[in-house]
């Protein structure tokens, strides 16, 4: 039995035509997890919204290569009140 | 006309006549002549080529004492001396397809030339149809006939020693090498009659085939993800400051693998990436943007995972052929797997 790979990426086209089954809709290539240009706060809570649906896609059922778009999302939303102000 | 070739066939336990689950622990044997569908065989070589033993062998000797079993059949080759091995056909019966691929690589060890025939889905053929002659088949033997047919041709080609064209057109299982032919028209004009089909929506056949992707049946999502252990994998060329390890910058053929249990969150101070396909600067200066470290933690703290696994694994993925990624991909997916991993996150550039 395998286990679940939720794959990020800015170019999420590629992982999903070349099979990849979990994929999430990174910020950009040069910085996929986040973006710096939105400063430190808003930078972080994008960067934790897209690993938090990164996160959420390995609890998800899915057959096929499917897109998630940590955008349009509520990822873990038990969480959602209790985030952490640990920046990086 | 010449001496008919001899032939050597491999069966199984089933199509050899001694039963089925029941009787896949027998052993190697050699009987003379053709069995089975080795008799259909024989009538497809005609007098060309006579079936002079039959090499049988059950599915689950083969696959679970293999050293023994190959030992034993490279013995009986050495002895029955064949000018070319037939193996199958193993259609889509999985243990079969493995053995008759590697019967054919121990003869072709020989210096003897094999072919085999089996569905293109068989394990036989996804691990070694770029090492062996396979006929294509369907999953059941109702297509024996046809396979034994174009099995028998290839067969005779490969005893007489004559080189085969490709793949297509000779009907074997693509390997994936380029065997020049002379198409009897040339390129540009081939190429104005396939735009023609095309505009008139006439059917044609590319000559630049794309290698469709494997397909890898979606994991089962996990259970419980507080208590499950996450790890995390980045192509985007992470490597310790100042690259130690002599990473290369692209076309890996290898990963590297870095401890992450003491750390909180990745510093530019101590990694940064070695990527030739991005520009770096950014990640430098915060390399949690291509292995998230830092929000893991802090998803592990709020209690959303069990934790983070302590291996993390990194390479830069630009220009990697699809072999070595596959690889590289098997390998660290056994290390996640050994280490009692539930999910990974993969970051790519």
């Amino acid at each position: 039995m395998g286990i679940p790979v939720g794959m990020i990426s800015a170019i999420y086209e590629l992982p999903l035509n070349t099979g990849a089954n979990r994929v999430i809709r990174g910020a950009r290539i040069e910085h996929v997890c986040g973006d710096p240009a939105l400063g430190p706060e808003k930078d972080y809570a994008y960067g934790m919204r897209i690993v938090k649906a990164a996160i959420e896609t390995l609890q998800t059922p899915v057959e096929r290569p499917t897109l998630f778009n940590p955008l349009e999302m509520d990822p873990l939303p038990h969480l959602a009140t209790a985030e952490a102000p640990h920046a990086t | 006309m010449a001496d008919p070739l001899r032939v050597v066939h491999y069966i199984n336990q089933f199509f050899g006549g001694q039963g089925g689950e029941e009787a896949a622990a027998a052993p190697v044997s050699l009987s003379e002549g053709p069995m089975g569908p080795g008799r259909a065989l024989q009538q497809a070589l005609g007098a060309d080529g006579r079936v002079t033993h039959t090499l049988i062998c059950g599915d689950n000797f083969f696959n679970e004492r293999t050293d023994e079993a190959l030992a034993a059949i490279t013995a009986h080759l050495e002895t029955a001396r064949p000018q070319v091995v037939v193996a199958g056909p193993a259609f889509g019966s999985g243990r079969y397809g493995l053995a008759c691929a590697q019967v054919c690589l121990a003869a072709q060890k020989l210096g003897i030339p094999a072919v085999t025939a089996m569905d293109a889905e068989n394990p036989g053929a996804l691990n070694h149809r770029t090492q062996v002659v396979m006929v294509p088949t369907g999953e059941t033997a109702a297509g024996m006939a046809e396979a034994l047919a174009g099995v028998a041709r290839l067969a005779l080609k490969l005893g007489r020693g004559e080189t085969l064209g490709p793949a297509s057109r000779e009907g074997y299982l693509p390997q994936g090498r380029r065997v020049p032919f002379d198409r009897g028209r040339p390129g540009h004009l081939r190429a104005l009659d396939m735009l023609l089909d095309k505009l008139h929506g006439r059917p044609f056949q590319t000559e630049v085939p794309v290698q469709m992707p494997d397909r890898v049946a979606p994991a089962p999502p996990i259970a419980d993800l507080s208590r499950a252990t996450i790890g995390l994998v980045t192509t985007g060329g992470l490597v310790r400051k100042g690259n130690p390890e002599r990473a290369v910058s692209r076309m890996a053929s290898r990963f590297h693998r870095h401890s992450v249990k003491e750390l909180e969150s990745l510093s530019g101070n101590d990694w940064e990436a070695f990527h030739a396909g991005y520009f770096n600067h950014i990640v430098n200066s915060n390399p949690n943007y291509i292995l998230p470290l830092s929000f893991m933690r802090d998803l592990q703290r709020m209690g959303a995972i069990g934790d983070v696994f302590e291996w993390m694994y990194a390479l830069p993925g630009v220009g990697t052929s699809v072999a070595n990624s596959r690889v590289m991909g098997r390998e660290i997916a056994q290390d996640l797997k050994a280490g009692g991993v539930d999910g990974a996150l993969l970051v790519s550039t």
